[in-house]
C-alpha cells in the first residue's frame, strides 16, 4: 500500500537527493492511515483483554513495531525508494496513534471489565 | 491491591456512549458546515503573483545542480538584483503589505469565523459536559497515575480515598477530544480532522507571507552553492545500468 511511488532516490556516489515531492507526501499519509486504524483496533483489543497499565503500553509499542515491520515488508525492504529517511517508517504519527489507543483501550475495558 | 468499583451499567448507557456519540457528530456537523460556509474569496494578482515567483525561485533553488553554473548564476541574478530583482522590496513596501494585510476586512473576517468554528463547539459542549454530568465516577483508566492528577481527573468527586483511575466525566471529555482526531482524519479523509492547532498556525503565517518569504527566498538563493551534478551523471547512469542488467 506504500502508494505507486515513482520517484529517484538517493545515490551514495552524489549525494543527489531527488525525491517526487507529491509521492512522498501520500506515502507519509498512508503511513499515517494505518498507524492510526492499528492504534485504534489495538485499543479496542487491549481493553477487551484486559490489560492495565504498563502492559497495555506495552502492547501499544508491539502493535507500533507490527505496523512498521508491515509497512516496510510491503516496500519490499527498499525503505530509501519509498521515504526519505528510516525515522519517518518506524517512528511517524507515534505519538498521534497513543492518544487513540488510549481512549479506545478506557473505552473497551470500561465496558467489558467495569459495567 | 485497589477495590474494583462495580459501576452501574446505567453510566455507561448514558454516559460514556452518548458523549462519545455526541462528539463524533458535533466533528462531523462541523467539518460540512466550515465545507458550507467556504467563502471563495477572490484571489488579488498581486499577491498570487508574489506566491508564483517564491515559487519559482523555490525551483530554481532545488534544481540548481542540474543546469551550468553560467546559467544558474544568471537566473540568480535575475531574481536578488538590486534594482530590479524580482525578489526585492524596499522596506518601506513590505510593511505596507503587512498592515494592509491584516486591516483587509474579508480576510480578518475569515480568519474570525474559522476560529469560532472550531471554539464555539468545544466551548459549548464542555459546558454541556459539566452541567449535566458531574458529581460521579464515569469510568476507570486502565493505567494507574500519580496524586498529583488527582484534582485534575477527579473534579466533581468530593471523596479523597477514590483510586485515582476513577475519573469523571470531564476526563473522558478531554480523553476524546484528543482520541478522536485519529477517527476523524479516518472518517473524513484528508485529515480533515480538528487540527485546530495546525490550522490556527496556518491561518496566522498566511498574513506574513508574501513580504517576509521574499526576502527570506532572496537570501536563501544567496547562499546556494552551485556544484554541477552532470559530469557525474555518467558514473550514475553506468552504475544504474549495471544494476538493472545484473
Amino acid at each position: 500500500m506504500a502508494g505507486g511511488s515513482e520517484k529517484k532516490s538517493s545515490e551514495d556516489a552524489n549525494d543527489l537527493q531527488t525525491f517526487n515531492a507529491e509521492n512522498l507526501q501520500s506515502n507519509m499519509k498512508v503511513i499515517y492511515y494505518s498507524r492510526t486504524f492499528l492504534s485504534i483496533i489495538g485499543g479496542v483489543i487491549a481493553g477487551i483483554l484486559g490489560f492495565t497499565g504498563l502492559t497495555g503500553f506495552i502492547f501499544y509499542f508491539l502493535i507500533m513495531a507490527i505496523t512498521s515491520i508491515g509497512l516496510i515488508a510491503k516496500a519490499k525492504f527498499s525503505v530509501h525508494s519509498y521515504f526519505d529517511s528510516w525515522n519517518r517508517i518506524i517512528l511517524d504519527g507515534f505519538f498521534g496513534g497513543l492518544m487513540s489507543f488510549v481512549l479506545f483501550w478506557t473505552f473497551a475495558y470500561d465496558i467489558v471489565h467495569i459495567f | 491491591m485497589a477495590e474494583d468499583l462495580v459501576l452501574d451499567t446505567a453510566i455507561r448507557d448514558w454516559v460514556l456512549i452518548p458523549l462519545s456519540v455526541v462528539m463524533v457528530l458535533i466533528g462531523v456537523l462541523r467539518y460540512f458546515v466550515s465545507k458550507l460556509m467556504r467563502s471563495y474569496q477572490v484571489p488579488d494578482a498581486k499577491i498570487v503573483k508574489e506566491g508564483q515567483v517564491i515559487v519559482r525561485a523555490r525551483n530554481l533553488r532545488s534544481g540548481a545542480n542540474f543546469i551550468p553554473s553560467k546559467a544558474f548564476r544568471a537566473r540568480r541574478v535575475y531574481f536578488s538584483n538590486e534594482e530590479n530583482g524580482l525578489l526585492f522590496v524596499p522596506k518601506g513596501q513590505a510593511q505596507n503589505a503587512q498592515a494592509q494585510m491584516f486591516s483587509d476586512p474579508n480576510m480578518a473576517m475569515d480568519m474570525m469565523k474559522k476560529n469560532l468554528s472550531m471554539i464555539i463547539p468545544q466551548t459549548l459542549t464542555f459546558a454541556w459536559v459539566n452541567f449535566f454530568f458531574s458529581g460521579f465516577v464515569a469510568a476507570k483508566i486502565p493505567f494507574p497515575l500519580t496524586q498529583r492528577f488527582r484534582s485534575m481527573l477527579q473534579n466533581g468527586i468530593d471523596l479523597s480515598t477514590v483510586d485515582v483511575s476513577y475519573v469523571s466525566s470531564r476526563s473522558w471529555y478531554f480523553l476524546n477530544l484528543f482520541g478522536l482526531r485519529g477517527l476523524f482524519s479516518l472518517i473524513l479523509g484528508e485529515e480533515n480532522a480538528m487540527d485546530d492547532t495546525q490550522r490556527m498556525m496556518q491561518m496566522s503565517g498566511f498574513g506574513f507571507d508574501p513580504t517576509k518569504s521574499l526576502s527570506a527566498e532572496k537570501d536563501s538563493l544567496d547562499i546556494v552553492q552551485h556544484e554541477w551534478a552532470l559530469p557525474k551523471f555518467e558514473q550514475r547512469a553506468e552504475a544504474v545500468l549495471r544494476k538493472l542488467v545484473s
